[in-house]
């Protein structure tokens, strides 16, 4: 090999080592130190307990979906489950200042928070619920029909989002999304714009009522895990990929709504 | 060495030089085509809306007949001045005179001795354009001033007492630039809380050294200046919880440790949660009457005179949340709750509901405590609240009765 091309090899050998050491010097010192994925030997999950059926306190005990899939995220990763309670405001402190690992609690993924989120695992958005057979399962479906809705609630301003956009239709407002719901079920409004929990919850309260139900505004709800732990990210994702795949995920929202 | 690099640098001079003759070889064929270009594009830039201005109209005045109600804004993450200033338009339409509205120090002081008042500048001008006056809350630590990360995780509340002076030369700072159009400041914000006490034990003697670090320079810097402190969140917390303290506790060791010298009011939070206006209260209730338990404590601390300001309010309206009501529960109680502060509260100043209006929506059951949705639609509550502040008859049937033979 010649002089000049060995000088060459030499400093690209150089500079690819600079690159590299620029590259590890700017990674977080967390992050170099390989850290273990869960150093305490526990999931600990940050959850606000005020929020059914999602997670709330029943004879000083913890319930609810967001609670179970804690469990069931904790078995799947093999290390027991340790569940830390904070109020809605501290969810994402805590988890910054690393006082849990996780957060599962009915969390929408908001994009400016700074945190990794999972692959959802619910979607509570508003849906529209009517008879089973009409053909109320979009916004533009609605012209010239009547839509209940709770009164003052967010499907109470998305309805009055819908009156600006599309054909007029008849607002029937009522005290509460029950009364809504019953609206439709005895004859008084074609559908109904409720949140999809309120939905599910009604709907399973009456079984003879043939029913159809479709999300016309997705909330996905994901676990939420800190920024600089992408590998804990990837361990927590996979695992609920494995418990939604094998339907642990789909029997849970079934138990509880 | 030296012969390859000269044979290396004319090679690349040759390729830089066939480059631009490429450049120049192409726009001397082309250019009608990119001049039609550039015209196609500032066409298409000109369809593109402006953002709308936010000019300052006329000195407006607040028209109310309950000087008591206010109402607490987030106007400080605004990016767009015009939603400030749609914002503050539809608080005057409200016929609330007041306003409570964060200046974070982390916003304003990002490094030492540093200031950037554009934003608090912009709020400043279309409140007072609005005929608005504004209680400033006082928060959050900017980096420079917290301590190494290296060290410990810290949070943008996390306020360590060696920076306690630099806090007070920013809130002093404050006071001056706005004497006479700002001289109301509550200094920090629920102290009682571990998380908003950047998650270190909360420590109502070092929250009361806090407030004696800031009193004496605010009032060199505008001896008209009102210190309100307090601010505790309504919590039931034993001595000893991780989470926080009970606020008739806190306030209690407060006075304790000396704080009646430095503070001139007494900022309240209390919500009505899942009770009436008028429930009774209780020290181990939290309700809407919670702030007579904290007055109570005042008055065992022979603090009695000192005026009270509720600086947070309100009750939500979430379907899933255990602490809320239903939308029409939240305006019956509201409404009731005013009344009940007019008639039975002598010593309260202000009531300011939480919250009017997000910039950006939390996605989960804080939002349902505004009475503006973020794309600025009204909320029910808004016009219910609107109704009783300016005198306005409202008669109209709001909702429909349950359709028979309805669930419970």
């Amino acid at each position: 090999m010649a002089a000049a091309t060995r000088r060459r090899f030499a400093l690209i050998a150089v500079a690819l080592a600079l690159v590299a050491a620029l590259i590890w010097l700017a990674v977080d010192p967390s992050r170099r130190e390989s850290a273990p994925l869960f150093r305490h030997g526990a999931l600990r999950i940050g959850v606000d307990a005020s929020y059914p059926p999602f997670a709330f306190l029943a004879d000083d005990q913890l319930h609810g979906l967001d609670v179970d899939l804690g469990r069931a995220l904790a078995d799947e990763l093999d290390i027991p489950a340790q569940f830390v309670l904070l109020g809605f405001d501290g969810l994402y402190d805590g988890l910054q200042t690393d006082q849990v690992d996780v957060l599962i609690s009915a969390l929408r993924i908001d994009p400016g928070r700074q945190v990794h989120y999972s692959l959802p695992y619910f979607d509570a958005g508003l849906a529209l619920v009517s008879a089973a057979g009409r053909d109320f399962t979009t916004m533009a479906a609605l012209s010239g029909h009547a839509l209940a809705f709770e009164f003052g609630s967010e499907a109470h301003s998305e309805a009055n989002r819908w009156l600006r956009r599309i054909q007029p239709f008849e607002t029937r407002p009522y005290e509460l999304p029950a009364y809504a719901l019953d609206a439709v079920r005895l004859g008084h409004a074609d559908a109904a714009l409720v949140d999809a929990v309120s939905a599910r919850l009604y709907l399973r309260d009456q079984p003879d009522w043939g029913a159809q139900m479709s999300v016309v505004r997705p909330v996905p709800l994901a676990i939420a895990t800190r920024i600089d732990r992408l590998d804990r990210a990837l361990a927590v994702n996979e695992a609920l990929a494995a418990l939604i795949e094998d339907g642990t995920v789909a029997a849970l929202i079934d138990r509880w709504l | 060495m030296q012969r390859w690099l000269t044979v290396e640098r004319r090679r690349q001079a040759a390729h830089v030089i066939a480059r631009i003759y490429g450049i120049y070889a192409d726009l001397r064929r082309w250019w009608p085509w990119y001049l039609r270009g550039l015209i196609f594009m500032l066409a298409l830039d000109m369809l593109v809306p402006a953002a709308p201005r936010a000019p300052l109209g006329p000195p407006q005045t607040v028209e109310t007949i309950k000087p008591h109600v206010c109402v607490h804004t987030r106007l400080i993450e605004e990016v767009e001045e015009w939603k400030i200033q749609r914002s503050l338009e539809l608080t005057r339409a409200l016929g609330a005179e007041t306003i409570v509205e964060f200046f974070p120090w982390a916003y304003i002081e990002t490094a030492e001795d540093r200031y950037d008042w554009t934003q608090a500048d912009r709020i400043v001008s279309h409140a007072r354009n609005q005929g608005i006056r504004i209680i400033a809350r006082m928060g959050l630590v900017p980096a420079w001033a917290r301590p190494d990360p290296a060290e410990a995780l810290t949070t943008l509340n996390t306020l360590p007492p060696a920076s306690y002076a630099d806090f007070a030369a920013f809130v002093a700072e404050f006071a001056a630039r706005y004497a006479g159009v700002i001289d109301h400041l509550i200094i920090w914000n629920e102290p009682n809380l571990a998380f908003e006490w950047g998650y270190q034990s909360v420590d109502p003697a070092g929250y009361v050294d806090l407030l004696r670090a800031v009193y004496d320079q605010v009032k060199v810097a505008n001896p008209d200046a009102i210190i309100l402190a307090g601010a505790l969140a309504p919590t039931l917390e034993p001595p000893g919880s991780p989470h926080g303290l009970n606020d008739l506790i806190y306030l209690e060791r407060m006075y304790q440790a000396g704080a009646a010298d430095y503070f001139d009011a007494l900022a309240v939070h209390t919500y009505g949660f899942t009770e009436p206006a008028a429930a009774e209260s209780h020290p181990d209730l939290l309700n809407f009457r919670r702030a007579e338990q904290l007055y109570a404590v005042m008055q065992r601390f022979d603090d009695g005179d000192t005026p009270v300001y509720i600086t947070e309010t309100g009750w939500n309206d979430h379907p899933r949340w255990t602490m809320a009501v239903s939308p029409s529960q939240r305006i019956g109680h509201t409404i009731a709750a005013f009344r009940w502060a007019e008639v039975n509260w002598p010593w309260l100043e202000q009531m300011c509901l939480w919250v009017l209006r997000f910039p950006l929506p939390t996605l989960s059951y804080p939002d349902s405590f505004t009475l503006i949705t973020t794309d600025f639609q009204l909320k029910p509550i808004y016009h219910a609240v609107q109704a009783y502040a300016r005198g306005f008859p409202q008669t109209e049937t709001l909702w429909l009765p349950p359709p028979a033979a309805a669930s419970p």
